[in-house]
């Protein structure tokens, strides 16, 4: 099966340093935005105010999923804190400048880089 | 077919096309493309135009080949004008966590047409494999 068919939303959650990091794998569309969006006001609601978003494993998102990580970065910013995201699939990285959310998210090329 | 103005009814829809997709060997950029179109206008039919009404239903009719991939999605709503649906592009809506499905349909599909009602969309993929 093509990795953009694959269904379900996995979500791994763990400290380091000061950052809160989610490693996200597999699907944020339709069927998975609210889990997304679940996780992070979750994390927000802890007074997290690092938090990186790791998109290595994301085969897919639609507009619900982009709508759950930007409701994400609202709250975390009401900690006065930051969301960053790591390393973007090809087609993920597209759709993410296709609707210019390039220039509200800092995007790193690893966990490392994003959380230093 | 027509299904029930809920998620999960639309994930049986979503899964009978995305396989016929499959079965027609379109570039993994494409059926991306076709999945992201796909949930976009179930959504929109679904959330918008139905309003989750369990009264009301979507039709949704496909006709996929392996030269391209048409995707018709019809709800019972009152109807909308696409055109007056905002930029969530410009810097004033950039941080609304909605807004942006029809402007994806349009990046993503080679045609997105609407009818006069805004209550019947047209959406069709050329498969890139075959030029």
């Amino acid at each position: 099966m093509p990795k953009t068919m694959r269904t379900g939303l996995t979500l791994r959650q763990k400290k380091v340093g000061e950052a809160t990091v989610v490693r996200v794998k597999g699907s944020a569309g339709i069927h998975e935005a609210e889990k997304l969006q679940g996780k992070l006001e979750a994390i927000a609601a802890e007074g997290v105010t690092m938090v990186v978003l790791d998109l290595t494993g994301m085969d897919f998102i639609c507009s619900q999923g982009l709508g759950a990580i930007i409701t994400g970065h609202l709250r975390i910013r009401r900690n006065k804190g930051e969301l960053r995201l790591v390393n973007p699939q090809p087609a993920v990285k597209k759709l993410l400048e296709t609707t210019r959310l390039t220039k509200l998210f800092g995007i790193y090329d690893s966990v490392a880089a994003a959380t230093s | 077919m027509v299904i029930s103005s809920n998620l999960k009814a639309a994930r049986k829809a979503e899964k009978e096309i995305l396989r016929e997709v499959a079965k027609h060997g379109y570039a993994e950029a494409c059926t991306f493309a076709i999945r992201l179109a796909l949930e976009e206008g179930l959504n929109n039919a679904i959330t918008h135009g139905n309003r989750m009404d369990p009264t009301k239903t979507v039709q949704v009719d496909f006709d996929i080949d392996a030269e391209r991939a048409q995707i018709i999605i019809a709800d019972q709503g009152e109807g909308f004008m696409p055109q007056s649906v905002p930029d969530p592009t410009v810097e004033e809506n950039i941080e609304k966590p909605c807004g942006r499905g029809i402007m994806l349909m349009r990046a993503y599909m080679d045609v997105v047409e609407y009818d006069k009602n805004g209550t019947r969309i047209r959406l069709v993929k050329r498969n890139a494999q075959k030029g």
